[in-house]
């Protein structure tokens, strides 16, 4: 024999140690050694080369393609070989791993091999590769295993069988007696009971129901376990058991309490905190002992989270806050003091719980004073981030900005961009909720948006440029739409801020425009705020300027959807530019005109071949309507001293006309759905008969002027012409809009979150809106909202920043009870007016509209995405909850929902068949052994038909065999079985299965007599609609009784609920 | 349950990863430095558990916080010894605290298996530390936390191999002080779950 040259596991990793820098290139040697060294004879080469590539599998280098030779080795006689074998098994077997199939019955055989060590590997190599059918095949080989003498594989085979049961769950039908029974008994090694409650505690929030009868065995070990491991898994079982039993808790309470009192260990006294939690015994506060607890519990909590500044009780206190906040918010809200300190905790993961935390306990008093503090967060680590810290957050909080800064340094790169985009989305979340009911200070929160929206691009450009995964993808490049979308829907829905909303969005484009001078526009946000701007385009203060920033900003716009917007909002706004009637035609209006057009037209014109079709139809659209309107410009000559001349009417009417119409009211989510269908609606009948000359008739209409002047004068005189809206009056009279009365509230510090500009703006608007909002000059003799008149009553809320204090951003308001009701009715009815009929002083008062829906009486918020499900009906939510399904499918989740079908229970006190586990682990185990005997003669047949090709010439691959099989019978095979030649399949392999079949065959013959098989079931998954049936036999059935007795002893020990029933059945059977 | 259970280095080199689902190679390489990008960033004196990695989070935050669900994995919990993370991927059926508790239970293992263990231990003997955790976790569910069992289930399997002798401690990789350092540590945590 030649010497050896072959590396070990330890020269791999010596050399990989040794080449650094072209470790690559090392491995990939490596992997072409391995590769021929693991196709050697000997079977030490094999294995050491087997363990090479599980190393350089942990390291990323896939070893699917070995999955053969690890099958090799697993079988070797060699246990140190075999340990190899099936580690490789366990790190790179999948389900759908070819060879898996092949290693069945070298599973069988080693599970009831005599050394223990050897029985360990298969039954921890299990819960990795299993699938239904090998569940199926090992379970018979697996349940001895319950008894074996070293508790050591007692204990695994249980977590085995669980794990078992997940994909297959008849396996809790046969083995959960046995697990039972091991459970009852009081002399079972501590430590298998332990695993026994670890298995029951993760079965049992799948079935707690089942689980019950348990219930005072599993007390007994927590009062006198001693374990706290156990003892922690115990109370998570409760938890869930005593929602189902409440009687559960008298029981519970006094040992719990007895534990959180005494125990040393923190984990055990928290579990026992959240223990009471989960299991709803903080629940009704009438007992006094309840209230006790309850309060006992939160102190403890807190005292956690304030404990010597330890950061792993803080998090749990979190945690568990988070669970007493669904039911219990105000208990939760005691503690507000201390959880808001959290929010500033430099460690991420805290401040992300917090944040949940926070969350559930917004309310308009404190939403300022939390969206503020996570502003500040914001503000400063895009300063610390991008180094340019603007002059005002320097002067204001000098001293925590600079803190915070210096720590934003040391932390991860990459987290504070997911980071920046979860917070963001929850103060957008925390400020709509409940149809921003907790939003007192609409300009504060206009404010706040645009601020966002400067902070939001900055951490998109940086995930598209990184290319990261999809969902993480999409939802950042949708939080600046978000933002905008925000924005939008305040523009929508509160008419008393939509001036300040559409300045709002003026800015931001203007700010865009600028900014990207030469690159694409990345924010998300264009759309909507685009939107804003053409929509309510004559509350711009500078229409034209917006104009010229829009039209800077489209050649540089990719995504379609963003750009149909700006061609619309841009074509809104020269409608309001060049539209106007009252002015006359002169001849420098008409210059004016005339270049405006051509620069729109210039924009316009390359994005008629766009592929996008609804950017090409509307450029389309735009650009021909446009170049009709230069040339009736052109040609009507401009007016001058002597004769007057009206621009033409292309211009004035028949361009605004067509944005001109109803306002925009915001609809609830699946409104639509929601719209009754009309009887005798035939959505497949044509509309008419003769369409087409209808439509050829229409074409040659004139526009219908005259009826365009009546509703022009209509929609600047008086409200909206709500009366001929086309919606059902029905919406009016059910949601009335929420009235809310506001206070002022305002933070002092704003200035450290809000860039300067906003601030300036703010003040300058403040004074500015009184003097030019045109709204306000229509109606109101005095131009100010004159500041003297309302008293700012709290709006010296923490004033930190004593010498920064600006008084004039503090924004006036004042209570006006009377306009409430007024207002409140007037926006009832629906009538866009509200706002039109002016009440100066009312400004505080923000009427929001709420969605407009038909049915649903419930007002709801878009962007709230938990409600959306309450709004559809019942299919939608069924397809939403498939929808949802689909998503909660997690990565590393292990899917258990065939679980909840299986019913434990009622199997056990069942009538119909005396321990129906028991006979279908009989029958499961026969359907085993049939199965392989079916396969077994199919692959007989098989080879005998490859003889009979192979010796007359005939080409095995490809060729379809058909042969016929009669039951078990060997000389008769008539059943039909297709069988696909032994394509694929190499010699070394073929006598290797065939080995394999032999065994199957010797097991098979020994075990089932009779060879039973279920009937009608399909047989194996190449069997193709092959069935065997094979009667019963009177035999088995005898045989079936003696391990009934067994499972009758260990149902006395246990608690009752299924004994009754179990002796009955027994009693009545013969 | 405990969907994974992974060891990397301070460099992210991966040194024991199991899991109890299966999962591409590339996507648990991919998991493997999500997570350490989440945990060589902590600043001092942080809570050992980690915020969802991206890949994780993606699935988990789609379903509303407000049903829990206890399949999803939902809690990261890390421990830092010397060199090494040690990190565990757990569903919300598992006790955060005691989590930390196993961490520290499979290294003083290791540490009795090894006599003081250091991070060369583990490079060269990962069989071992696959054989370790398999006396403690099966199938993603504890099955043991008595330090003498699972030491003595491991060596019934066999020897356990000491580092080889030319390999000096700490040299190499620069992989200082050994794991038992670290282990000086587990006094810190008051609250043992034993």
């Amino acid at each position: 024999m030649p010497p050896r040259f072959e590396k070990s596991l330890y020269d791999l990793i010596r050399g990989l140690r040794n080449h650094k820098g072209n470790e690559k290139e090392y491995i990939q040697n490596c992997l072409k050694e391995c590769r021929s060294e693991i196709k050697s004879q000997d079977m030490d080469v094999k294995a050491t080369a087997l363990l090479k590539i599980i190393y350089l599998e942990m390291n990323g280098h896939d070893m699917s393609w070995a999955s053969f030779h690890v099958l090799e080795v697993m079988s070797s006689p060699k246990y140190h070989q075999k340990r190899v074998g099936y580690l490789g098994a366990v790190q790179s077997f999948k389900t759908d791993t070819e060879v898996l199939m092949l290693a069945t019955n070298l599973l069988k055989k080693d599970l009831s091999a005599s050394s223990p060590i050897v029985i360990s590997l298969p039954i921890a190599a299990l819960p990795h590769i299993i699938t239904p059918s090998l569940a199926l095949s090992v379970l018979a080989d697996l349940l001895p295993r319950l008894s074996h003498s070293h508790s050591a594989i007692r204990k695994k085979t249980i977590v085995t069988l669980y794990r078992l049961a997940l994909v297959y769950p008849e396996t809790l039908r046969a083995a959960w007696p046995k697990i039972k029974e091991r459970l009852m008994d009081k002399n079972e090694d501590p430590s298998v009971t332990a695993a026994i409650v670890n298995v029951v505690c993760e079965l049992g929030w799948r079935r707690p129901q089942d689980f019950l009868p348990l219930a005072p065995r599993l007390f007994e070990l927590l009062v006198d376990g001693g374990n706290n491991w156990m003892a922690i898994k115990l109370i998570k079982l409760f938890a869930t058991l005593t929602p189902l039993e409440p009687r559960l808790v008298r029981k519970l309470l006094p040992p719990l309490t007895d534990l959180i009192r005494t125990t040393p260990a923190m984990s055990l006294l928290y579990e026992c905190i959240n223990g009471i939690i989960q299991g709803g015994i903080l629940g009704d506060s009438e007992d006094d002992g309840r209230e006790e607890i309850a309060s006992l519990c939160v102190s403890k909590l807190r005292g956690m989270i304030t404990f010597n500044g330890d950061a792993n009780l803080k998090y749990v206190a979190l945690l568990a806050f988070n669970r007493i906040v669904v039911t219990h918010p105000f208990l939760v809200a005691q503690q507000e003091d201390v959880i808001m300190e959290c929010i500033d905790s430099e460690d991420i993961t805290i401040r992300i719980k917090a944040l949940d935390l926070v969350q559930g306990m917004v309310s308009s008093d404190n939403l300022v004073s939390i969206v503020s503090r996570l502003m500040r967060q914001l503000k400063t680590s895009t300063n610390s981030n991008n180094d340019q810290l603007d002059d005002l957050s320097t002067d204001s909080s000098e001293e925590m900005g600079a803190e915070r800064r210096s720590r934003k340094r040391d932390e991860a790169p990459p987290l504070p961009e997911d980071y920046t985009i979860d917070v963001i989305g929850r103060i957008l979340k925390m400020c709509s909720q409940d149809n921003y009911s907790n939003v007192v200070d609409f300009d504060w929160y206009i404010d706040v948006l645009t601020q966002l929206i400067r902070i939001a691009p900055a951490s998109r450009k940086e995930v598209d440029s990184d290319g990261m995964a999809l969902g993480a993808k999409s939802t950042t490049a949708d939080i600046g739409e978000s933002i905008g979308n925000e924005l939008r829907n305040v523009a929508v829905k509160a008419k008393a801020v939509r001036v300040a909303a559409v300045r709002a969005a003026e800015l931001i484009i203007a700010k865009l425009a600028m900014e990207s001078t030469s690159h694409q526009v990345t924010s998300g946000s264009l759309k909507p705020v685009a939107w804003i701007a053409g929509e309510y385009a004559y509350h711009l203060s500078n229409p034209s300027d917006t104009l010229n920033h829009l039209l800077q900003l489209i050649p540089r716009i990719r995504p379609p959807e963003v750009l149909a917007t700006c061609l619309q909002a841009s074509m809104k706004l020269f409608a309001l530019i060049a539209g106007n009637d009252q002015t006359s035609w002169t001849a420098e209006r008409k210059s004016m005109v005339s270049l405006l057009m051509a620069r729109v037209i210039h924009t316009y014109e390359p994005l008629v071949l766009h592929p996008s079709l609804e950017v090409q139809e509307r450029a389309v659209e735009f650009t021909e309507l446009l170049k009709l309107t230069a040339e009736a410009a052109s040609a009507q000559a401009p007016s001058t001293d002597e004769l007057e001349q009206d621009p033409p009417l292309l211009l004035t009417q028949a361009i605004p006309s067509l944005f001109q119409g109803w306002e925009l009211n915001s609809v609830a989510v699946g409104a639509q759905l929601n719209v009754p269908m009309p009887e005798g609606l035939d959505l497949d009948e044509p509309i008419h008969p003769n369409l087409g000359s209808l439509l050829a008739q229409a074409d040659s209409l004139m526009l219908p002027i005259q009826e365009d002047d009546e509703f022009a004068a209509y929609y600047n005189e008086k409200a909206a012409p709500t009366s001929i809206s086309s919606e059902p009056a029905i919406n009016r009279l059910r949601d009335a809009p929420e009235t809310i009365s506001s206070g002022s509230y305002q933070q002092a510090t704003e200035d450290s979150y809000l860039d300067a500009d906003i601030i300036a703006r703010r003040k300058a608007e403040r004074a500015e809106r009184n003097r030019d909002d045109p709204f306000y000059i229509g109606d109101l003799g005095s131009p100010s909202r004159s500041q003297g008149t309302s008293t700012p009553i709290h709006n010296i809320l923490q004033n930190e920043n004593g010498p920064d204090l600006d008084i004039d951003s503090i924004p006036i308001m004042k209570l006006d009870l009377g306009a409430i009701s007024s207002s409140g009715v007037g926006a009832g009815a629906g009538a866009p007016g509200t706002y039109q009929q002016p009440k100066p002083k009312s400004r505080p008062q923000i009427v929001v509209a709420a969605d407009e829906t038909l049915v649903g009486s419930r007002p709801s918020t878009p962007r709230t995405g938990s409600q959306h499900d309450s709004d559809a009906d019942p299919s939608s939510t069924s397809a939403k909850s498939r929808a949802a399904k689909k998503l909660k499918q997690s990565l590393l989740q292990v899917d258990s929902s065939h679980l909840r079908n299986l019913s434990l229970e009622a199997s056990q006190s069942d009538d119909s068949g005396a321990l129906p586990h028991e006979k279908l682990a009989e029958t499961d185990a026969e359907m085993a052994k049939a199965m392989k005997e079916v396969q077994r003669l199919r692959l007989e047949m098989q080879r005998a038909n490859e003889r009979i090709q192979v010796a007359q010439g005939v080409p095995t691959e490809g060729v379809v065999v058909k042969s016929k099989k009669k039951k078990k019978d060997k000389e008769g095979k008539k059943a039909k079985a297709k069988l696909e030649g032994g394509d694929g399949i190499d010699d070394e392999k073929e006598k290797k299965v065939k080995k394999k079949k032999k065994k199957a065959e010797a097991e098979a013959a020994e075990g089932a007599e009779g060879g039973v098989v279920i009937e009608g079931e399909p047989v194996g998954g190449e069997g193709e609609g092959e069935a065997v049936t094979v009667k019963k036999k009177e035999k088995e059935k005898v045989k079936k009784k003696k391990p009934k007795r067994i499972i009758q002893l260990d149902d006395d020990a246990g608690t009752g609920t299924g004994i009754g029933a179990e002796a009955g059945v027994e009693a009545g059977e013969p | 349950m405990i969907n994974a259970f992974l060891v990397f280095n301070g460099q992210g080199q991966p040194r024991l990863t199991k899991f109890y689902t299966q999962l591409d190679t590339s996507i648990q390489q991919r998991l493997i430095s999500e997570i350490f990008t989440l945990v060589a960033n902590r600043p001092k004196g942080s809570c050992n558990f980690l915020p969802l990695p991206p890949l994780l989070a993606a699935s988990s935050t789609s379903t509303s916080s407000s049903e829990p669900h206890n399949d999803v994995p939902s809690l990261v919990t890390y421990r830092n010894y010397a060199t090494l993370y040690f990190i565990i991927i757990s569903t919300s059926t598992e006790s955060p605290l005691a989590l930390i508790d196993l961490i520290q239970v499979y290294v003083e293992s290791l540490d009795r298996l090894f006599e003081n263990v250091c991070e060369l231990d583990l490079i060269f003997n990962f069989e071992t530390l696959h054989a370790t955790l398999g006396e403690m976790i099966v199938g993603g569910v504890v099955i043991e936390t008595n330090m003498e069992k699972i030491v003595q289930g491991v060596r019934a399997q066999g020897t356990v191999a000491k580092r080889p002798v030319n390999e000096s401690r700490g040299g190499g990789m620069g992989l200082g002080s050994g794991l038992g350092a670290g282990l000086g540590m587990g006094g810190n945590f008051v609250w043992s779950g034993r």
